[in-house]
């Protein structure tokens, strides 16, 4: 293998530099091991039966022909599907909504394109799709819901019977006196957004494989952003025992009981006190819409704490999630359960149209934002009439409840409003399901920057003036915003506003208008701002879900083997973010050593710590992160007072320079890891931590936000419309981000540049696109436009690193490309055609329609 | 090749045998006729370093370089490489030491989770191998049939500039 | 997806495929694939047998007449099009075609006259057939017949083909004195099928347009020409007023689809702007004409 530079040391010397990739190693030569690359022999594969209707009842189906092809194990049915799967439980629910009990297969009714009702296993993929075509299911049309004025119509055909109807959810909070701002403002400007479907579509999709290994060994290894929640999931889900049975196992088993008991003891003394203050009211309407959810509540319950011997769940290199494989997919869990059946291996490898139509959608929803404001500019009242489509079933577990929540928490932005208030419709209709997808709440910044570029156009003042005039700055801090959070000199927003304004020169803008219009072009420029909570202050998580920061907790571990190896076990879920490297700069400057003596332990649930999220949320950074610098002092300290002990020097006298750890200016009589590692086996010392025996083991759990603060950008993006074709160019782009102190610039510039590119999809390029009866018309790649080199520009990145009081400063970058670019691009174009755009989405036909080209058809 | 006594007759759902030189090397595998050349390389000779994103021929994730042309694997049948000569990703190390695309695209941090980078590559390597002297526009026409979902393309584009520079002088491109 | 099972020959001769193709109800040539595989793979299609013909010698030869006239075989790639230098110079409308189908995996493996045959309503090919009163050279047991661009296109994906046809060749004949050509089209991303494309050759003499070949794709059930515009054209100089007249007349005409990539009204529109451009491009050419 090549050199890479990746060697040298001392305390600080990786973090803030471009360390080259760790991973890269065994990607770059295609020894990646992805979910599809794992096939044990004898692996059977399955396929899946899907509904081609938006909305039908199942009134037959018949398998005998599919069952007969040679090659096919088994064919299994929604139906007799019950009898080895529990319904899927609601997770994260919210006062007022209905969530359905579902199964992993539908049997009586399919509510979208693609709903899964039969599965089939054979020797091949290849047979055990000959396999779905031979399944002859008959169906009974019924009316499709494909708009959210169909489903809002109180007289349409409900998906789901119990809720009555296909509004979920419909709850408003005022922040503020809003009414009396509206009253006294100068003026009340209102638009309508609408942002339609959008996908994740990583480049690998879904999959799942079950290996039976000789001994009836069970790993699953799957495609997944959180191996322990699918791990949960499976044993929940994927098996069905009798609350009799599971409750019997639990009294029996003691180790397991006692286990329980205390740890729920420990629960409760932590944080009894959170737990009285959040009220169980979204248990209680779900309870009373559907009673059976407690009889299944209990019965899962039960079953999850009767057994331990749950499969493991591993995962090694995963082809991108943005989100998507952060959920549990019902085709997993059928998986699971027909593979746990027949005691056989079983693959599944979503192919694209599956993804496509059922992989995860996003980003669905009308906003309705009224701003009032003073002549002056001030803006002073925000009302939001927010209304998501969370499409046929619920996101399992993170779809439109939270979503609703962070976006209503995060609706006021940077801006000093004195109220605001959010009404939240989460509408049911016959689509895809809607996911978490690289910020998930993008929209309210989208809506938001919209809303604020429209005012300042009516007031008749600059894009820029009206941010920096009502924006937060320095002294303004500490403040509170009106939903919660608490703001600090991290939310340093007007700081990369001014700066970005700087680089734009803005200045020389008439000359570029002058030269684009030249060349039959029209040239706009956009300004989009934004704060987000990577990982955010820490009453940020407690704004949107009270008594649930325990969930963002983050665990770590630091050991070193008896031979000297040092490892960082992780509970994140890397899937491109590039953990193995970020994580060795900051073990590897905490520790005194080079990158490639830090190995990073991920993946697998026996050893990788427990954590329900894995990795999403931009908590990699900030959380993971800090959990790794936790326990990496913590290894520190006890390294440093094993070496002093030997070396007979005082602790503060211990340096550790190339892994040599030695009283400072003595170096020519250090010890190495291993030397230390030797004598702690010789002395007795070693310690039992997961999966062996250690000199050294430091464990450790970074809460929630821990020192938390903000991540924060401004977005210019410069379009140029080509006013006869409606096609758009872009010819420059500038993100002036602001995550603090960075780990790894290229990375942090890597994730910055995707995220604009799908900013740049979901405006000019991408529709997860349905009809108004909801069948799918983008099952392709030829529909589903993913854009290419030809169409993302380069992109500026400028850092800045403001410091936060915490100690652990790195703040998150995942999202914040994706969050910023619809809001700057739409903001350009709008200013290029000089009319108001209300929607994300603008293709060619819809830019010539704003330009008043051609008409609608 | 034109006597009727090389035709090739396979029946419905039968087998067949595909000799070809794949990295250097002469093998022969016996596939289900139907099989993708993908399939064969990924299953039958566990060469899973070239993947499948779409398996309809836009993502570009398979490609792969058959007799020094790119091209996507998933839209060839096995039986039609019977007799080809194939490099995928795995061949393109020599003794351990990286090819320049290789060297390159780790220097520039070209690709994140990588699913589509062995694609990238292929399409790179043969790309160069046909003229290395490439603008940045002429690039990006050229790997504009590779999606890559994750990096937004300025360091794939930066990886293959800083490749041409390496070919060229030796200079890598990289501070 | 995986595609369905079919039987599969691969002939080495001609006359052995096209006693194959005759003596099968549900067979289809493959040469490059790259039409026929993705259909097969997204299972919207699944024919019993498969012909690979790409073993058939003189399959693969682009053949060059006295006068200009260029053949294509079948087995000739999109690629090997877009590098001839013979094609470039004789019929640079054909050459100008190549660049934008698909993507360069795609132009190495697939065919000219697969492109052709497939007929796909958005792809170049056709159209420039179209533009060039090209000649579809199709052979089976019963012989052969030359079959013209404008009786060759039938409907969505349907030709003129007999099923136990095979398309061995298309001939594009010699260009007339003071011929130029374009290929002008507008896609979503680069290498996508067109949201609308033009194939467009004028016939100069002088200054004035003395014949006229309008082409369109991606805006109808197949390649269409727009004969009343191509009308008000020639006996001009592709002036402005000319062309505003032509502009109209192909809006008129044209009836396209819309999808969810483009509107109607938007590919109508579009259509106008590729007449003006083309024309534009066309009529400002100096030197050799082509």
């Amino acid at each position: 293998m090549s050199p890479d530079g990746n060697q040298g040391s001392g305390l600080g010397a990786f973090t803030g530099t471009s360390v080259k990739r760790v991973e890269d190693h065994r990607l770059l030569v295609g020894e990646g091991r992805y979910v599809a690359d794992v096939v044990p022999d004898g692996c059977l594969h399955a396929a899946f039966v899907r509904s081609p209707f938006p909305h039908a009842r199942i009134t037959g189906i018949d398998t005998a022909d599919a069952k007969r092809l040679p090659g096919v194990v088994t064919v299994v049915t929604g139906a007799e599907i019950e009898a080895l799967t529990n319904p899927i439980l609601p997770f994260l629910a919210l006062p007022g909504l209905y969530t359905p009990l579902y199964h992993c297969l539908s049997s009586e009714r399919v509510r979208f394109v693609g709903d899964p009702v039969a599965i089939v296993v054979a020797s091949s993929r290849a047979i055990a799709e000959d396999a779905v075509e031979l399944v002859d299911v008959t169906y009974e049309p019924l009316p499709g819901i494909g708009t959210l004025d169909a489903a809002l119509d109180t007289a349409s055909e409900p998906i789901w019977p119990k809720a009555k109807g296909n509004l979920l959810y419909d709850h408003t909070n005022d922040h503020g006196d809003v009414d009396a701002v509206f009253a006294d403002a100068d003026h009340v400007f209102t638009e309508t957004f609408r942002c339609p479907r959008q996908s994740n579509q990583p480049m690998e999709t879904r999959g799942i494989l079950v290996e039976f290994s000789a001994d009836g060994e069970i790993t699953v290894r799957a495609a997944t952003q959180a191996p322990h929640m699918l791990r949960w999931q499976l044993a929940a889900y994927a098996r069905k025992e009798s609350a009799a049975q599971a409750v019997k196992a639990f009294a029996t088993n003691t180790e397991r009981r006692t286990a329980f008991v205390d740890a729920a003891k420990s629960f409760f003394a932590e944080r009894g006190e959170a737990l009285q203050a959040s009220d169980n009211t979204a248990m209680q309407t779900q309870m009373k819409t559907d009673p059976r959810t407690a009889l299944q509540m209990m019965r899962t319950g039960a079953q999850l704490l009767g057994r331990d011997d749950y499969p493991h769940v591993t995962a090694d290199d995963i082809g991108g999630g943005f989100g998507a494989k952060g959920s549990v997919a019902r085709e997993e869990i059928a998986v699971a359960a027909v593979a746990f059946a027949l005691g056989r291996s079983v693959s599944w490898i979503e192919d694209r149209m599956e993804n496509l139509m059922d992989g995860g959608q996003a980003r669905e929803e009308e906003m309705t934002l009224s701003i009032a404001c003073d002549a002056d500019g001030t803006i002073r009242g925000l009302d939001v009439d927010l209304v998501l489509d969370q499409g046929a079933y619920p996101g399992n577990p993170i779809g439109a409840p939270i979503t609703v929540r962070i976006m209503e928490v995060m609706q006021p932005g940077a801006y000093r409003f004195e109220a605001f208030r959010q009404r939240s419709r989460i509408v049911t209709t016959n689509k895809g399901k809607y996911v978490a997808y690289r910020g998930p709440w993008a929209n309210e910044t989208w809506a938001r920057e919209r809303m604020v570029n429209v005012v300042a156009r009516r007031l008749g003042i600059s894009q820029t003036e009206i941010r920096r005039k009502n924006m937060y700055g320095d002294e303004d801090f500490p403040a509170t915003m009106l939903t919660g959070p608490s703001l600090d000199v991290t939310c340093s927003v007007r700081k990369t506003l001014e700066r970005a304004e700087e680089l734009a020169d803005l200045p020389g803008l008439d000359a570029l208008r002058a030269d684009a219009a030249a060349r039959g072009k029209r040239l706009g420029i956009g300004f989009a701002s934004y704060h987000e909570a990577a990982p955010g202050p820490p009453d940020y998580w407690e704004s949107v879900n009270p008594g649930t920061s325990a969930l963002l907790d983050q665990p770590a571990t630091a050991s070193v083997d008896t031979d000297g190896k040092i490892k960082i076990w992780t509970s994140q879920m890397p899937h491109g973010q590039s953990h193995e490297t970020t994580y060795a700069q900051l073990a590897a400057d905490q520790l005194g050593v080079g990158i490639d003596d830090i190995e990073l332990v991920y993946g697998h649930t026996s050893r990788a710590p427990f954590d329900l999220l894995g990795t999403g949320g931009s908590r990699g950074g900030p959380v993971g992160g800090g959990a790794v610098r936790k326990v990496g002092r913590g290894l520190r300290a006890a390294v440093v007072a094993k070496a002093a002990d030997m070396l007979e020097a005082n602790v503060d006298d211990i340096s550790i320079v190339d892994g040599n750890i030695h009283v400072a200016g003595v170096p020519a009589r250090g010890l190495g890891y291993a030397d230390l590692a030797a004598r702690v086996v010789a002395d007795g010392e070693t310690v039992e931590g997961k999966d062996g025996t250690y000199a050294f083991n430091v464990e450790d759990t970074y809460t929630s936000a821990g020192d938390g603060g903000w991540s924060v950008a401004t977005h210019v993006c410069w379009v140029e419309v080509d006013i006869e074709t409606g096609l758009v160019d872009i010819p420059r782009y500038l993100v002036v981000e602001d995550c603090g102190p960075i780990i790894n610039p290229a990375i942090v510039d890597g994730q910055a540049r995707g995220g604009v590119a799908q900013g740049i999809g979901a405006v000019l390029y991408e529709r997860a696109a349905y009809d108004d009866d909801a069948n799918l018309q983008a099952s392709t790649y030829m529909d589903y436009l993913i854009p290419t080199a030809t169409e993302v520009p380069r992109i500026e990145v400028e850092h800045m690193e403001t410091l936060s009081p915490g100690e652990n400063d790195h703040r998150g970058v995942g999202e914040g490309g994706m969050i910023g670019a619809p809001a700057a691009i739409t903001n350009a174009i709008e200013d290029a055609l000089d009319v108001t755009v209300n929607e994300q989405y603008l293709p060619p036909t819809r830019i010539l329609e704003l330009a008043g080209v051609i008409e609608p058809d | 090749m034109s006597d009727t006594m090389n035709e090739t007759h396979v029946a419905l759902g039968g087998d067949t045998t595909i000799s070809c030189t794949v990295n250097g090397q002469a093998v022969s595998v016996e596939v289900p006729v139907r099989t993708s050349l993908s399939d064969m390389l990924r299953s039958a000779l566990e060469l899973t370093g070239t993947h499948l994103g779409c398996e309809h021929g836009v993502c570009g994730a398979c490609t792969i370089v058959l007799d020094g042309a790119a091209v996507r694997s998933c839209l060839m049948l096995a039986v039609q490489a019977d007799g080809t000569e194939i490099r995928t990703i795995e061949g393109l190390a020599t003794d351990g030491t990286w090819h320049p695309i290789q060297q390159a695209m780790h220097d520039h941090h070209g690709f994140q989770c990588a699913f589509c980078s062995p694609g990238f590559m292929m399409t790179a390597v043969a790309m160069l191998e046909d003229d290395p002297n490439r603008t940045e526009a002429e690039i990006r026409e050229e790997l504009g049939g590779n999606l890559c979902r994750c990096t937004g393309y300025e360091s794939i584009i930066d990886g293959v500039l800083g490749a041409i520079a390496e070919m060229r002088d030796g200079d890598g491109g990289v501070a | 997806m995986k595609a369905p099972p079919f039987a599969y020959a691969r002939p080495t001769t001609l006359d052995s495929a096209l006693e194959l193709l005759a003596g099968n109800d549900d067979a289809k040539v493959l040469a490059g694939g790259q039409s026929l595989l993705p259909v097969m793979n997204l299972r919207l299609g699944a024919p019993a047998l498969l012909v690979d013909i790409s073993r058939i010698p003189m399959l693969d030869r682009i053949v060059v007449d006295d006068d200009g006239a260029v053949t294509i075989g079948a087995l000739v790639t999109h690629a090997a099009v877009e590098a001839s230098p013979e094609i470039a110079s004789h019929q640079p409308i054909v050459a100008a075609a190549a660049p934008h189908i698909g993507h360069r995996a795609i132009r190495n493996r697939g065919t000219c006259v697969g492109s052709i045959a497939h007929a796909d309503p958005a792809a170049e090919m056709p159209a420039v057939c179209l533009a060039t009163d090209a000649m579809m050279i199709a052979t089976s047991t019963r012989g052969d017949r030359a079959i013209p661009a404008a009786d060759f296109f039938t409907g969505f994906l349907e030709t003129d083909l007999a099923d136990d046809e095979l398309l061995a060749a298309v001939r594009f004949p010699a260009s007339p004195v003071g011929a130029r050509g374009t290929v002008v089209e507008v896609a979503r991303r680069h290498g996508d099928y067109a949201l609308a494309g033009l194939a467009c050759r004028l016939v100069f003499d002088g200054d004035t347009i003395t014949d006229a070949a309008l082409a369109y794709f991606g805006v109808g059930p197949h390649a269409q020409r727009v004969a009343p515009a191509e009308a008000a054209l020639v006996g001009t100089s592709g002036d402005d007023d000319a062309l505003d007249e032509a502009v109209r007349l192909v809006a008129a005409t044209l009836d396209p689809p819309a999808d969810v990539h483009g509107s109607a009204n938007y590919r109508r529109h579009l259509a106008g702007v590729l007449c003006r451009r083309a024309v534009t491009e066309l009529r400002s050419e100096t030197g050799e004409a082509r």
